[in-house]
């Protein structure tokens, strides 16, 4: 029953991944580009890791050290999810406001004077 | 039984969006979209030793889940703040 949950988790995160990988080679953009990582972030990393954690619960080949791989699949999957959105917003920011990457396809920049406020 | 089939394919996607990584990792034209593409490149990594530990029954795999994903963070909070002060920090 825990591992066929588990694998239905793995099968939406490998869906996520590839459409995720697919995005970050595509858009034209670093801005547009963060929104498909953070797509494999969650999606793609966090949602398989907990599916793997449940198949190891039911996997009995692996004899007590089952606990400990379920115990570090979750750790792993907790950290992702506090760790990813402040990771991403601190690169994008710090992206933004040092004007590395070209912000061409933009309709209309709300920070633009939030940004002249800082710099004066 | 489901699993010994299940697991493979999973294991063939994520090396597959892998090598798309790569890609991008090589051809991306700033700093940043560098960061982005390694950042998705580690967390592939991780996903990817857990189902192999699982597919080989070698728990040992496992373990190294945790470091890599400090490390993800790490190299982001790095970044950043070498774009915006322009100093690596002590």
């Amino acid at each position: 029953m825990f591992s066929l949950i588990g694998l239905i988790l793995l099968a939406i995160g490998g869906f996520f991944e590839l459409v995720g990988a697919i995005g970050i080679l595509k858009l034209p953009n670093f801005y547009l580009r963060v929104h498909a990582l953070t797509m494999t972030y969650i999606g793609g990393s966090l949602v398989p890791l907990i599916g793997a954690a449940l198949i190891a619960l039911e996997r009995v080949e692996l004899g007590a050290q089952r606990l400990y791989v379920f115990g570090t699949c979750v750790i792993a999957a907790v950290l992702i999810l506090i760790l990813a959105p402040t990771g991403t917003h601190a690169l994008m920011r710090a992206t933004y406001f040092s004007n590395t990457a070209p912000k061409q396809p933009l309709v209309y920049d709300a920070l633009e004077a939030k940004k002249v406020d800082k710099e004066v | 039984m489901l699993v010994e089939v299940a697991l493979p394919a999973v294991v063939v996607v994520y090396v597959a969006s892998s090598i798309i990584y790569l890609a991008r990792l090589v051809l991306g034209p700033t700093v940043p979209d560098r960061v982005l593409a390694l950042d998705a490149l580690s967390l592939d990594l991780a996903v990817f030793l857990v189902v192999l530990s699982l597919m080989l029954n070698k728990p040992v795999m496992a373990f190294t889940v945790i470091p890599l994903v400090l490390w993800i963070y790490a190299v982001d909070i790095y970044v950043s703040k070498y774009l915006e002060a322009k100093e690596m920090g002590e």
